[in-house]
């Protein structure tokens, strides 16, 4: 044991904590649901065939379509479905047990030429709603046989005939004022919480650390000024500056408001990783270090960043979770992206049509969602703590 | 103790400055032009008519967005870079790029008086449609300012003079625009141009008045760094001015003002309630660790935790106000409609009535932050050796924790203080927007929403200000509670 790497030493203590680990388990299944969102909902069959033509598969083109999907955010996601189902047969099934780096590699390699191949990629069939279609063919005689996902429709697809349906075998959750489908809606929302969780907290957190690390080794005037500007950002209040800042940006997109959040929510690792690092300073090992000739890179980011790495993730995963609670206030107060089915954005159609599929069902799930990381947050930081460790 | 409170009131001002700098440049860095929605909703740029580009000119004017952001350079603009913008801004170039035409205008519109110059030296110019388009320019290029507090006589000359020059147009309509190069030469049909008269008494008027429209070095410098929107704001910040609301115009930091009360009220009545409830329950749950209590109020706090806010207030709303299920409280506001009718003991009240589900909501925020930390500090002061001397002499249970334990491990909350003050002032956002209640928070969301840029400076301000405050009020409650920190 006593060989044992850190991080090792660490997860063999994390596991222990049955709830913490659960709820690690409950956000992988999370992220998969995510990624496997279109499997689950759309509105382009799987199979399609008129009278006796051939089989097409509608959905697996409009995976890749710009039109369908207008963030590129979803595309960045079926990409990782399409490379994702055959690597869970890989790594799961049992075919390979620990994926090896060269296996890693190549599916990175793959997922780059996908999503650049998406950038070329025009499908023709857009914006066809298919079970319309299917209708209409089959009102003029014509014979379809198609193959839907579990719930036909998109996420943006409106349907004005079928506005405010109560649940149903069909509309798990029912339809909002729009008509469009709330479960599915919900489930294509789970993408959006989660890349902002993700990507804007891996943002602030290497603008943060950089500047933390700068700040802790250097200290003297760069720490001054580092730390001058981490206490005029704490001063202003988070959301004011978060919500100002979404209000002036024209034509939001959801990557706008992860670097808006980014912007402001960066002083927390910096503080903390200011506070590690003037721990660190005069500890041997950098002594050490700093003797053997070694740059100034080499010794902040290979030698002491290692060391002071383990609170930082501690907060990373707090951060995500205020992340998405930060993403779903600016929805819920129409600051966010108006295109995208947010949770915080149909929980702000449920106050306003005051129905309560459209209140409930968002503000569990980002219930669920933030106490499950702050769960894992605990666990963690509990892991790290030699104190605890048995 | 109060040399310390000098010195932390005296880093202040500067921390403000950066604060302001700081909002100062998100604010006007960002794409989108201030004060444009508010001013004409709708209207397509191309589609504005010329009474609504006046007006929008004079609002421009009156809240400085016509001028540059930081630096100033536009008196070094030179006839030929004007040129460029003046066929830019009709379009007669080769490139019809809407966009760009766009910006040309906005420019040529915003640099008023930098533009007389050039202008004028534009006026030799062989292209016919480039003189008039120049002294076009010229028109509303060298319109004075009329200051509604200025002289009464001085006005009333530059409204003259305004006038006046609005007559020296060129007598007959062009003929349509061909596609033309900057420098090509369309021949001047006899009858068709006469601008010659009105070319004349543009320079008789310039070399009148070329004084105001020339610069010396000094002056120059001056307004590159004085004549510009940052400047403008600065100096009025510093006599309290945030300026008007681009929306009402009502005065920004009045207003600010007057939302204070409501949401200064609303989060102090909520961080009371909060303290109020969470530290018994933290003395409680460290006091019996492992019992059925314990646990129930853990899960509670941890469920509240998580919960967003506008989840909370939104469920609370639709459960209890909205009268489906229940019609227990009013659907939001801070009071009822007229509210000079009732008793005082009535309206207050009232009040009370209308502040209970905001309550409810902004305590629920704090209360689990709040007695996570009761609830770790009692129980770090409860194994020290003090508390077991306190037993050991014989003092009763409830003694021992609440006058020995208790006092220590409650200042963790001490400084809790301070760092609520910014949580509970951007939970205000959404619990007034919730509830409808006309504080700051509210008020910041509605400037947003109107892009009053003003307002939304003027609240981020004063809650940045408030902020510090508050944080320095909590450092040195924490100093008076525990005499090891000292402050020197």
């Amino acid at each position: 044991m006593s060989s044992a790497r850190y991080s090792d030493l660490v997860w063999h203590q994390f596991k222990k904590y049955t709830l913490a680990y659960r709820s690690l388990q409950m956000l992988v299944a999370l992220l998969l649901l995510a990624v496997f969102a279109p499997l689950l909902a759309s509105d382009k069959p799987l199979l399609w065939r008129v009278s006796n033509g051939p089989w097409e598969s509608p959905w697996f083109w409009s995976l890749f379509d710009r039109n369908v999907y207008e963030g590129t955010l979803d595309i960045v996601f079926n990409v990782m479905l399409v490379l994702g189902v055959p690597s869970f047969f890989l790594f799961f099934v049992g075919a390979v047990r620990e994926p090896p780096v060269r296996t890693l590699r190549v599916l990175l390699v793959l997922f780059g030429i996908l999503l650049l191949f998406t950038l070329f990629h025009h499908p023709s069939h857009a914006k066809i709603s298919y079970p319309d279609l299917e209708k209409i063919m089959i009102a003029e005689g014509q014979e379809v046989t198609s193959v839907y996902p579990l719930l036909p429709f998109g996420f943006q697809s409106v349907d004005l005939s079928n506005v405010r349906s109560p649940i149903s075998w069909a509309h798990p959750l029912g339809t909002d004022n729009a008509g469009r489908d709330v479960c599915t809606r919900m489930i294509y929302g789970t993408r959006i919480s989660m890349t902002v969780g993700l990507f804007s907290v891996a943002l602030y957190m290497v603008i943060g650390t950089i500047l933390g690390a700068l700040a802790g080794y250097y200290g003297g005037r760069v720490d001054a000024l580092i730390l001058r500007l981490i206490e005029v950002m704490l001063s202003i209040p988070s959301l004011f500056l978060i919500l100002a800042m979404a209000a002036f940006v024209e034509k939001r997109s959801i990557f706008h408001v992860m670097l808006i959040i980014a912007a402001v929510l960066w002083t927390t690792p910096a503080r903390l990783v200011r506070g590690e690092f003037m721990r660190l300073r005069s500890m041997e090992f950098v002594v050490a270090a700093v003797a053997s000739g070694f740059g100034k890179r080499h010794i902040m980011f290979r030698e002491m960043l290692p060391n002071a790495l383990g609170p930082v993730l501690v907060t990373a995963t707090f951060g995500v979770a205020s992340s998405i609670l930060i993403e779903s206030t600016v929805s819920f107060l129409g600051l966010g992206d108006i295109t995208v089915p947010s949770w915080g954005q149909i929980l702000n159609t449920g106050r306003s049509t005051g129905m309560w599929t459209l209140i409930l069902a968002p503000g569990i799930a980002i219930f669920i969602t933030v106490s499950l990381l702050n769960l894992v947050g605990e666990g963690l930081r509990d892991a790290m703590d030699p104190k605890l460790r048995q | 103790m109060w040399a310390y409170i000098a010195r932390r009131l005296l880093t202040m001002p500067p921390t403000l400055f950066f604060i302001s700098l700081i909002i100062f440049g998100v604010l006007n860095l960002a794409p989108g032009r201030p004060g444009e929605s508010a001013q004409i909703s709708g209207a397509g740029e191309s589609k504005r008519s010329s009474a609504q580009r006046e007006s929008f000119r004079i609002f421009k004017e009156q809240f400085h967005l016509d001028k540059p952001i930081i630096l100033n350079t536009r008196m070094f603009l030179t006839a030929d870079d004007v040129e460029k913008k003046l066929v830019d801004a009709h379009g007669w170039g080769d490139v019809h790029d809407i966009k760009r035409r766009i910006r040309a205008r906005n420019m040529l519109e915003d640099a008023g008086e930098y533009l007389v110059g050039p202008l004028i030296a534009l006026l030799d110019h062989p292209d016919p449609r480039l003189v008039s388009a120049s002294i076009e320019q010229l028109i509303e290029a060298s319109q004075r300012q009329i200051k509604p507090d200025g002289d009464r006589l001085l006005n009333q000359t530059a409204q003259r003079g305004n006038e006046e020059r609005k007559s020296w147009r060129c007598t007959a309509t062009i003929p349509a625009p061909a596609v033309i190069h900057t420098k090509d030469v369309i021949p001047a049909k006899a009858g068709i141009q006469s601008c010659t008269s009105a070319v004349a008494q543009w320079k008789t008027w310039f070399l009148d008045n070329a004084n105001h429209y020339t610069w010396s070095a000094l002056e120059k410098t001056r307004r590159v760094f004085f004549d510009t929107r940052f400047s403008y704001y600065w100096r009025n910040l510093l006599h309290l001015d945030f300026g008007k609301s681009t929306v009402d115009r009502s005065d920004v930091f009045d207003v600010v003002l007057s939302k204070l009360k409501y949401s200064i009220s609303l989060s102090l009545i909520s961080m009371l309630l909060a303290y109020l409830i969470a530290v018994p329950l933290g003395i409680y749950s460290a006091v019996r660790q492992g019992s059925v209590g314990e646990h129930l109020s853990t899960l509670a706090l941890f469920v509240l935790y998580s919960l967003p806010t506008f989840f909370t207030g939104t469920v609370l709303l639709r459960l209890l106000s909205e009268g489906d299920p229940l019609a227990w409280f009013p659907t939001g506001g801070f009071e009822s409609q007229d509210p000079h009718r009732l008793t005082t003991l009535a309206s207050m009240r009232d009040v009370m009535w209308h502040l209970v589900l905001p309550v409810a909501t902004y305590t629920s925020v704090t209360l689990a932050a709040l007695s996570r930390y009761a609830r770790s500090g009692i129980i770090d002061v409860i194994r020290s050796d003090y508390v077991r001397t306190a037993r050991a002499k014989g003092l009763g249970e409830w003694t021992v924790i609440i006058k020995h334990a208790g006092r220590n491990g409650m200042i963790p909350l001490l400084t809790l203080l301070g760092g609520l003050l910014p949580v509970l002032l951007s939970g205000s956002v959404v619990i007034e927007v919730v509830f409808n209640i006309p504080g700051m928070g509210l008020y910041l969301y509605e400037a947003i929403n109107n892009r009053d840029y003003n307002a939304v400076m003027a609240v981020l301000v004063a809650a940045s200000f408030l902020t510090l405050v508050g944080v320095l009020i909590s450092d040195i409650s924490y100093a008076i509670a525990d005499p090891r920190i000292s402050l020197e």
